[in-house]
């Protein structure tokens, strides 16, 4: 007995020694970084992989999906636990850890490089998102992956119809019309043709594909005195046509995401939609694609206001508590410089630099760049506000409900209103 | 037991136990007990601009907030329909394979494989298979002439609660099937011997002999779904994400999506600490049931 009783004490010692243990050396030449899992986080990963070939720093890489990557940054951040020395944030995220001073300002960081400011060849759009307030204020991030969206649509069917690209929300609901009433059995596999094909599950879907038509048709979220206004006329009239698109969109549309868009686009069974650059690439791939040649992309159709897309960019940021600042910044020069962001451009990411967009070697290789160009200069950011992950929740779930039919545009628009106005409230 | 070891002034044998439970109650008190606390004293948090106090708030939000009372209702429903369901099919298949049947052991081993399954595996194999268009449900309806225009599984509000429910009995039933079967072999022959020298009929039988020496099979059954279904999460996440607007919405959907994505952790441990409570006063009314049946 008296053995098994050493035997317990001593694996609770051992237990407690390998919990207490530390495995970091913080003197050691390392950074760790926060990516995320998928073709942005691949190339930075790749990126890493270079630069510790080249300067020895030995990069650890802490990957997550999406769904995850915030709130494990957050928790971390706010936990000032200091396991990252550089974070990659999607930038509707940025407001929530700039306002509570979760980031280094970059700034000082440049001066000691004399660099008054980041490079002038970023797109103005992209570098404006990595400043709180925005486009004003201090400089906290630097944008490394460019996506805004843009308008996908079926050239060959538009061309068949007599139907030109369209400029504006009524344009292209005339255009979804006719082709849902003409492309009977026009899929390649038979079958119908659906006009258009849009996002609208709860959350970042249904806002993602809402805003452009929100904005066009001169809504805004917030009045200028900062309170809610999207059951304003404008608002309303915008939910109409969505409601109207979706009339000529496939049948359970109300649940569907970006899986489910990207399907019936690459199957031929939908004619156009709001769409995200990282999606171009499959419409070439035979195994995925059955339009393979037929598809365009251009900017967003404008209403009342002219077309802009939403911005989606990928930005880099250090911690305030990261223990390598110096050697993160480095890196973070290292690969938002011009020359790696090509390599990563090369690997399927958008750049967010002008003279990238132009070059003729990407250009050649994807042609969508100058059409991705004018909608990355001209798009906008979603409403900048730390709230923003729960106010896109509930807008988003009353955008569901109008688009499933629970709920008129009105009410939707009330109610969501309402609800928005509560979660600034509870902020205050 | 008790062979040597002493510690002095204490008796041996309690001891001992003591130390060996040891390392059971370290981390249970580490791992339940704590967290419990601290989710309590959070839920018992606000904070604002940074500075956190002492509040009843989150508790009182909770009674005027919307979608924690839809949420709530979702559950509720959620776990009445598919517990309902669940028990009867779960009952009738044990009795069917409790009788010599031909091929039993093929039936028995093939009503397990969903629960053998990850449940975010079944998940995204029926979101695929419940895809109005593509899906394989909806093109075997169509096979039979049937019209599927309406059929969106997952994305009507009425239809997208059905789904989550049949989809959850799909893979559970075989659960129940289980616990059950194993209660109906652990009943003696002689009870039922006796009913059938007293002349009763199948239903008699079934009703006065088979359930009642069936129901601490029935009841552990019972509680272990109930508990399940109270916190459901990993289907309604992958199927529906809740939606659509908010139609499917489950109470551990709500308390995630308030706790990691809105960054509010003491609103989400006050409806978290809601949920437990539900969960408890469910589960000891089982318990209570089952201790009376015993003694």
């Amino acid at each position: 007995m008296r053995i098994q009783a050493g035997i317990v004490i001593a694996s609770l010692a051992i237990l407690f020694t390998v919990a207490c243990r530390s495995n970091r050396n913080p003197n050691a030449k390392q950074l760790t970084l926060a990516v995320n899992s998928g073709v942005e986080g691949d190339a930075l990963k790749q990126a890493a992989k270079d630069y510790e070939a080249q300067t020895g720093v030995h990069i650890n890489i802490a990957e997550f999906p999406y769904a995850n990557l915030f709130e494990k940054e957050m928790i971390d951040l706010t936990a000032r636990a200091g396991a990252y020395d550089l974070i990659m944030l999607d930038d509707p995220w940025f407001p929530k850890f700039a306002s509570q001073q979760l980031l280094t300002e970059l700034s000082p960081l440049l001066k000691t490089k004399g660099q008054s400011g980041p490079d002038e060849d970023f797109v103005p759009t992209s570098i404006a998102l990595g400043r709180e307030p925005y486009q004003t204020g201090a400089l906290y991030a630097l944008p490394y992956v460019g996506n805004s969206q843009l308008l996908f649509y079926r050239k060959d069917l538009f061309a068949k119809h007599n139907l030109k690209e369209p400029a504006t929300w009524d344009e292209a609901l005339a255009a979804a019309k006719t082709l849902s009433d003409l492309e009977i059995n026009g899929a390649p596999g038979g079958g119908k043709v659906y006009g258009y094909v849009m996002r609208a599950a709860q959350g970042n879907a249904a806002v993602a594909d809402f805003m452009p038509i929100f904005w066009a048709f001169g809504g805004e979220m917030f009045d200028a005195g900062g309170r809610p206004a999207v059951n304003s006329p404008e608002g309303i009239a915008a939910l109409r046509l969505m409601l109207e698109l979706g009339k000529y969109s496939p049948p359970g549309y109300a649940s569907f995401n970006a899986d489910e868009v990207g399907a019936h686009l690459l199957q031929g069974t939908a004619a156009m939609s709001i769409n995200w650059p990282a999606w171009i690439s499959a419409f070439d791939d035979p195994s995925r694609s059955k339009v393979i040649g037929n598809m365009a992309f251009t900017t967003l159709p404008g209403a009342k206001n002219p077309g802009r897309a939403e911005i989606g960019n990928w930005l880099i940021a250090i911690p305030r508590d990261a223990r390598n600042k110096e050697a993160a910044f480095e890196f973070l020069l290292w690969a938002t410089s011009a020359e790696q962001m090509k390599r990563s451009a090369l690997r399927g990411n958008p750049p967010t630099r002008k003279s990238l967009f132009t070059d003729p070697e990407l250009v050649n290789k994807f042609p969508a760049y100058p059409a991705q160009l004018r909608s990355l200069e001209s798009s906008r950011p979603r409403p900048r506000t730390p709230f923003w992950n729960e106010i896109e929740n509930v807008f988003g779930i009353y955008l569901s409900k109008a688009n499933s039919g629970e709920l008129s545009p009105e009410d939707a628009m009330n109610q969501a209103n309402a609800e928005i106005a509560k979660i600034l409230e509870r902020g205050k | 037991m008790g062979v040597g070891f002493r510690v002095p002034g204490v008796g041996s044998d309690k001891a001992l136990a003591y130390l060996l439970l040891a390392p059971t109650l370290f981390v249970l008190l580490a791992l339940s007990i704590y967290p419990l606390i601290h989710a309590v004293s959070l839920s018992l948090q606000i904070t604002s601009g940074g500075i956190a106090r002492w509040s009843p708030q989150n508790f009182v939000r909770l009674v005027s907030d919307q979608f924690f009372l839809a949420a709530l209702g979702h559950t509720l429903i959620f776990a009445v329909v598919a517990l309902t369901l669940e028990f009867l099919l779960g009952l009738a298949l044990a009795v069917l394979l409790n009788k010599q049947l031909r091929g039993r052991s093929f039936f028995r081993a093939g009503l397990l494989v969903p629960m053998m399954l990850p449940t975010v595996v079944v998940g995204v194999i029926w979101r695929l298979m419940l895809n109005p268009n593509f899906g394989a449900v909806n093109g075997t309806l169509k096979g039979f002439g049937l019209n599927t225009a309406a059929l969106t599984w997952t994305s009507s509000p009425r239809l997208a609660m059905f789904s989550i429910i049949a989809v959850d009995v799909w893979q559970w039933t075989p659960f129940m099937f289980l616990i059950l079967l194993a209660g109906l072999q652990a009943i003696p022959q002689e009870p039922y011997e006796a009913a059938l020298i007293d002349g009763s009929s199948a239903w008699q039988t079934f009703r006065h002999v088979t359930l009642p020496l069936l129901k601490p099979a029935i009841l552990v059954a019972l509680l272990l779904r109930t508990m399940d279904l109270l916190r459901v999460f990993d289907q309604v996440f992958i199927l529906t994400e809740g939606g659509p607007g908010f139609a499917t919405e489950t109470l551990s959907l709500y308390i995630y999506r308030t706790a990691f994505r809105f960054s509010d952790f003491g609103y989400a441990a006050a409806m978290s600490f809601v949920l437990l409570l539900i969960t408890n006063i469910i589960s000891a009314f089982y318990i209570r049931l089952l201790q009376a049946k015993e003694s």
